[in-house]
């Protein structure tokens, strides 16, 4: 491929991500948006419905995929990690690899005969490994770009994709190919991960049957998730009564993470709603410390859950085990009365927090929390410690979606004058299209 | 030209993910809608706004000749944008799209009968397929853009706003109301997370808004009216007179004796009537305080000099507007929590300002007395509760979270514990809300310097009282504390601070110039909470900061760059596009009644114009596309049928309402 001028880079394509892109895109920047994985939309295109508005989460996430596709400005780099990050003037050289697909994207019209065909099947992360998929697939149903990529990790080279795939767009030669950009900027949208609870002995350390974290109960109640229902991942049972954790992971000293993840009292609550809605017999209990329900619209949210039935306990989970059935049970300090109490329930959500996502090779000072520094928050909420280099979404710290996008169209603010102060590469284009 | 071709219609009907075909039986719709005349396709689909519901649309346009085009989805505003735009895409005019409302109309409302939601997304759809057979493309209107933004408020978040939009390489003007610049953030001493001089930081930003070319800055002014739209907005603005000059100014204010309590310190001082608000302010020009000012000359040296406000009106001519008006904290009525009734009472707005104004000194000193024991009573004026606390004007209480106070408050104890560490502090909170980066460190401090925290239930709030006569503390808080398994607890204190939450600002009707709306925490509306988090309803005006909602400093920096960078977008290129939904004149018809000119409030939007026709002078009406909203008041009152809404014809309205009431063949047999 050859190299590539671009006034702005981003580098993840979460909502965090595409926002910045459609900004800088809109006001007639040259965008390219780097994406690691097959498919851009981030963790929101997983979720179910979104807080406060319970709008149903593809339909608000898609048209934004849809439009990152369609826009003259932006252009789509999915299936790639970045390799290195060089400085160039006022801007940057990005290396970038493109992972093979062992598909012809350029062929590919996203038909899924090759994923009809394949006979392997493997876990879906997009599911939470909930459900699975083809070693050749579609990475699901509203992925954009709508095409086929092959897991070279199961895929027994059987040929039958390659069969009949009817333009003939399997290509099983594909080698990972490096490529640069040169940018004038770059907006870092690398997003999150859950806080691991692997060492979190108390709480099973991830090994009970029947405990869950809250992706997987995101797509539990997705219309579009693997069963369509809710159950127990366990025995595939309905459950009855059900419980969340609040700051399984957050806030916590004990892990190191002692920050709070901003989105987990929120989360829980919508998820609670949201069952209330599918399982209408089921009792559920939210045990808290403090319910951090802050942004505007959220005290409301937190009160009519309260009014649906949902249960609000303060108390603190000291540690989880399991009965002879799996069903989990949890024993909890009660704050208001003193107790400790042991609780039985078919089904427990760990509200786990909010980590940074590992980051690409861009060298950036990190804060103490792990997430990318931010020097100067009281001015600059955007800016990190590398002149030239923005920062957007939960890259930047937990935060929800709706902040994202403010901080996205704000990282699209400072990238845009940094590339008009610095002299754009572009410049004679960008004065002719301003004229 | 496919649109002038006999109408081939292709239908699609959205599940929603589960929110339309759970009430509604989609296939079965689609099935009986395929019957209708023109209809050359339907197709249902899991998510028709995904990339890949788009491409069905767009492959079939070119395939099977479509050349116009119904959905039946979620609401239009929503939606209608992303299928005008597949639409486009694969050649046709935009305008050949309908878009009909199956969620909000119908599976979310009538969720709990799904024949009746069928039956129903049925009679709505085969009324878009009627109104689809008689679409006509038609043309946005194309208008230039004033390559201007006027951004009300100079606050912190206007004042970013106002440089963001300057870097962008557009024209700003930034209007204050007050003579200086700052708003809130002015008043603040350090700030969390950073630990700054607030005034340091509004400095600096200050100093590159006012270095900055494009951008010039009236204070002491406020919008008088507005009219135009996107691209077009004319702002009539009224600016007062500052009162005084540089060369006047310090002979003045040695002259000037009248006092009035002073707002920068939330009246715990006094200061004149012709002042600056503090030292370092901008502009350093004192200005006269109009609203005060007895009106009686000055005596300078023997001299009576009176001062006048003459204030001056004038107009701008700008394409976007940007709302950045900020809050006031909430002001608790008399007596509660003794607020106005016990002098030991203030609010931490207060007592931020008491401790800039308090020398350090072994102890805080409050009312002429050493203060030994602070109470700080959190959410005063938020998360309200319907029937314990007492409604504001509005007849509704402030039930949301003010979502700054908790870390605010914090903030302030762990000043307090490092002025004064001998300081007993207790903190009644319901829950403690230090959500963002770097707030919960002051929690884990507070805890670490000793701070008791006291926990109640929003049900049952704390009294705060004066302690019997001979008691060692002036003031009394019993609280039902729940981190002592809801045991009473009287604290005595010398001293009770409210962390008192946000409340919008009076705005003395710009939000109706503007034609803003409210949402019911009476804060300023954005237009879509999740996606569009800082426009408004209205295209072109758009929000930043406080005035949205409570924010903290550093989120009320990010709205305004977030504001800034959708001026950019709107008017970067000195063009705008509005929808062609506007009135439409057949001049066959016309005969120049002049009933829809007097119908029509809009200015110049419509007017009957002399033509000469066959030699003789006829009146017709005649639409200013740019004016008129579409509103079709004129098309009500026209006896001849002459004027139409374009996009909403009366024929296309006629032709829905038949179809609505008519019982398709197919229904029985689908809704049975
Ligand atoms: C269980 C749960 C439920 C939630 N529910 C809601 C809700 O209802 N409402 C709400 O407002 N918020 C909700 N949130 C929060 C919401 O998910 C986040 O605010 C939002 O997804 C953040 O978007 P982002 O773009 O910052 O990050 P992400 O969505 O994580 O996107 C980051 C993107 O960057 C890519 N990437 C990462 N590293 C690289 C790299 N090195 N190179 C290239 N690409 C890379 C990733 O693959 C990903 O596509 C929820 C969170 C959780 C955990
Ligand atoms: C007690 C307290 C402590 C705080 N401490 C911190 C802290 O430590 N850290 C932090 O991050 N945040 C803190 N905050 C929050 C911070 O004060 C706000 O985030 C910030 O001031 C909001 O700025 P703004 O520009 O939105 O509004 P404002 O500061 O209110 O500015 C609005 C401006 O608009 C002007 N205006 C209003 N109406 C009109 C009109 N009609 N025409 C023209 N002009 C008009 C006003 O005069 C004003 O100058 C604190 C808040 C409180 C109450
Ligand atoms: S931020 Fe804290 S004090 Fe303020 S309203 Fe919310 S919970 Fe109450």
């Amino acid at each position: 491929m050859d190299d590539l001028h671009m006034d702005a880079l981003v580098i993840g394509g979460g909502i965090a991500g595409m926002q910045s892109a459609l900004d800088l895109g809109d006001q007639g920047f040259q965008v390219a948006l780097v994406e690691r994985d097959p498919s851009i939309g981030g963790r929101m295109i997983t979720l179910s419905k979104v807080f406060p508005t319970l709008d149903c989460c593809s339909c608000i996430t898609t048209p934004k995929m849809s439009a990152v596709a369609h826009h003259p400005n932006i252009h789509l780099y999915t299936y790639c990690e970045i390799q290195s990050v060089q400085e160039h003037g006022a801007g940057f050289d990005v290396s970038i690899l493109q992972k093979p697909r062992y598909v012809d994207i350029s062929k590919c019209t996203g038909c899924r005969e090759c994923e009809y065909e394949c006979p392997i099947t493997v876990p879906s992360p997009f599911d939470r490994n909930l459900g699975a998929y083809r070693a050749i697939r579609v990475p699901f149903s509203t992925a954009v770009p709508q095409k086929a990529v092959l897991d070279p990790e199961y895929c027994l080279w059987c040929g039958k994709c390659e069969q009949k795939c009817p333009v003939e767009a399997i290509d099983f030669s594909q080698q990972p190919e490096t490529f640069t950009i040169e940018a004038d900027s770059i907006i870092m949208a690398t997003g999150f991960d859950l806080t691991p609870v692997s060492t979190k002995k108390e709480y099973g350390a991830g090994k009970l049957h029947n405990v869950i974290d809250p992706l997987m109960m995101e797509r539990f109640l997705a219309p579009t998730g693997p069963y369509g229902r809710v159950l127990r991942p366990g025995d595939g049972k309905e459950p009855g009564s059900i419980a969340y954790v609040q700051c399984a992971g957050s806030r916590d000293e004990t892990l190191g993470i002692t920050y709070c993840s901003r989105v987990c009292c929120m989360y829980a609550i919508k998820q609670a709603m949201l069952l209330n809605g599918a399982l209408p017999m089921a009792d559920i209990t939210i045990y808290y410390m403090d319910i951090r329900t802050f942004g505007k619209g959220y005290e409301q949210f937190y009160q009519n859950a309260k009014a649906m039935g949902v249960n609000f306990v303060r108390g603190k989970v000291a540690s989880i085990r399991e009965d002879a059935d799996q069903n989990p049970i949890l024993k909890v300090e009660m704050t208001d009365t003193g107790e400790i109490v042991e609780q039985t329930f078919d089904l427990v959500v760990l509200s786990q927090g909010i980590v940074p996502a590992s980051h690409p090779t861009v060298s950036l000072p990190l804060g103490s929390d792990g997430f990318i520094s931010v020097p100067a928050p009281d001015s600059a909420p955007c800016v990190t410690g590398r002149p030239g280099i923005f920062v957007t979404g939960t890259a930047a710290g937990p935060m929800d979606i709706v902040d994202s996008i403010v901080s996205a169209s704000a990282a699209a603010a400072e990238a845009s004058a940094y590339i008009r102060e610095n002299g754009s590469r572009l410049e004679v284009e960008k004065e002719a299209l301003y004229a | 030209m496919p649109e002038n071709q006999q109408p081939r219609i292709g239908v699609y009907i959205c599940h929603c993910g589960g929110n339309i075909s759970g009430a509604v039986q989609c296939e079965s719709v689609a099935k009986a809608l395929k019957g209708l005349p023109n209809v050359t396709i339907t197709r249902t689909d899991e998510s028709m706004c995904s990339d890949a519901g788009q491409s069905l649309i767009e492959k079939d346009i070119q395939e099977l000749g479509i050349n116009r085009v119904v959905v039946g989805a979620c609401a239009p505003m929503l939606h209608e944008q992303t299928f005008r735009g597949a639409v486009t895409r694969a050649g046709l005019n935009p305008f050949l799209y309908h878009h009909v409302g199956l969620r909000e109309q119908d599976s979310w409302v009538h969720g709990h009968d799904k024949t009746a939601a069928t039956d129903k997304a049925l009679r709505l759809m085969s009324a878009g397929v009627a109104k689809a057979r008689l679409l006509q493309p038609l043309d946005p209107i194309r208008l230039g853009a004033e390559k201007h933004a006027l951004v009300i408020g100079g606050g912190v978040a206007g004042l970013r706003a106002a440089l963001d939009i300057a870097r962008q390489g557009l024209r700003v003007t930034l209007i204050e109301k007050s003579p200086f610049l700052g708003g809130r953030m002015a008043q603040l001493e350090t700030v969390f997370p950073t630990e700054e001089e607030a005034r340091a930081l509004l400095h600096d930003l200050i100093q590159k808004v006012t270095a900055h070319p494009n951008v010039t800055i009236f204070m002491g002014a406020e919008v008088m009216g507005v009219s135009g739209y996107v691209g077009n907005f004319t702002i009539q603005v009224k600016q007062h007179s500052r009162g005084v000059s540089d060369d006047n100014a310090e002979a003045l204010m040695s002259a000037c004796t009248q006092e009035v309590p002073d707002p920068f310190n939330y009246g715990l001082t006094k200061r004149k009537v012709i002042y600056r608000p503090y030292e370092g302010c901008y502009s350093s020009t004192p200005a006269v305080d109009w609203d005060h000012y007895d009106g009686r000359p000055f005596d300078v040296n023997g001299w009576p000099i009176e001062l006048k406000d003459e204030p001056k009106s004038f107009e701008l001519n700008v394409g976007a507007v940007v709302v950045a008006t900020g809050f006031d904290p909430y002001t608790p009525p008399q007596g509660e929590y003794g607020f106005g009734e016990l002098p030991q009472v203030v609010t931490l707005p207060q007592l931020i300002r008491h401790l800039a104004l308090s020398k350090d000194g072994k102890s805080l000193q409050w009312n002429g007395r050493a203060v030994r024991d602070v109470a700080l009573i959190h959410c005063v004026g938020s998360r309200q509760v319907d029937g314990v606390h007492q409604p504001q004007e509005d007849g509704q209480v402030n039930n949301y979270c003010s979502r700054v106070c908790c870390t605010a408050s914090l903030h302030m104890t762990a000043d307090l514990h490092k002025r004064y560490p001998e300081l007993n502090i207790y903190d009644l909170h319901q829950d403690i809300r230090t959500y963002g980066r770097g707030h919960e460190e002051y929690y884990r401090h507070a805890l670490e310097d000793g701070v008791r925290f006291l926990r109640y239930n929003g049900e049952e709030v704390p009294e705060v009282s004066p302690a019997p006569q001979g008691d060692s503390h002036p003031v009394l808080v019993k609280v039902k504390d729940m981190l002592t398994y809801g045991e009473e607890i009287e604290i005595p204190v010398d001293l009770v601070v409210l962390a008192v939450g946000f409340m919008p600002r009076d705005l003395h009707g710009l939000d109706k110039m503007l034609k803003i709306s409210r949402g019911n925490d009476r804060f300023l509306l954005e237009v879509h909470p999740k996606l569009r988090p800082v426009e408004t309803a209205v295209k072109g005006v758009i929000l930043a900061g406080s005035a949205q909602g409570p924010m903290n400093i550093q989120e009320s920096l990010s709205a305004a760059s977030a504001a800034a960078a959708k001026v950019a977008s709107l008017l970067g290129r000195g063009k705008v596009e509005l929808p062609p939904f506007v009135a439409a004149v057949d001049v066959e018809k016309c005969n120049g009644t002049g009933a829809c000119v007097e119908a029509c409030v809009y200015e110049g939007a419509i007017a009957l114009q002399t033509f000469n026709e066959n030699g003789e002078e006829v009146k017709r009406a005649v639409i200013t596309p740019a004016n008129c909203v579409g509103c079709g008041a004129c098309v009500a009152v026209c006896p001849n049928n002459a004027v139409n809404v374009q996009g909403w014809t009366l024929a296309q309205y006629e032709a829905m309402v038949e179809a609505i009431g008519m019982d398709l063949p197919a229904m029985t047999e689908v809704t049975a």
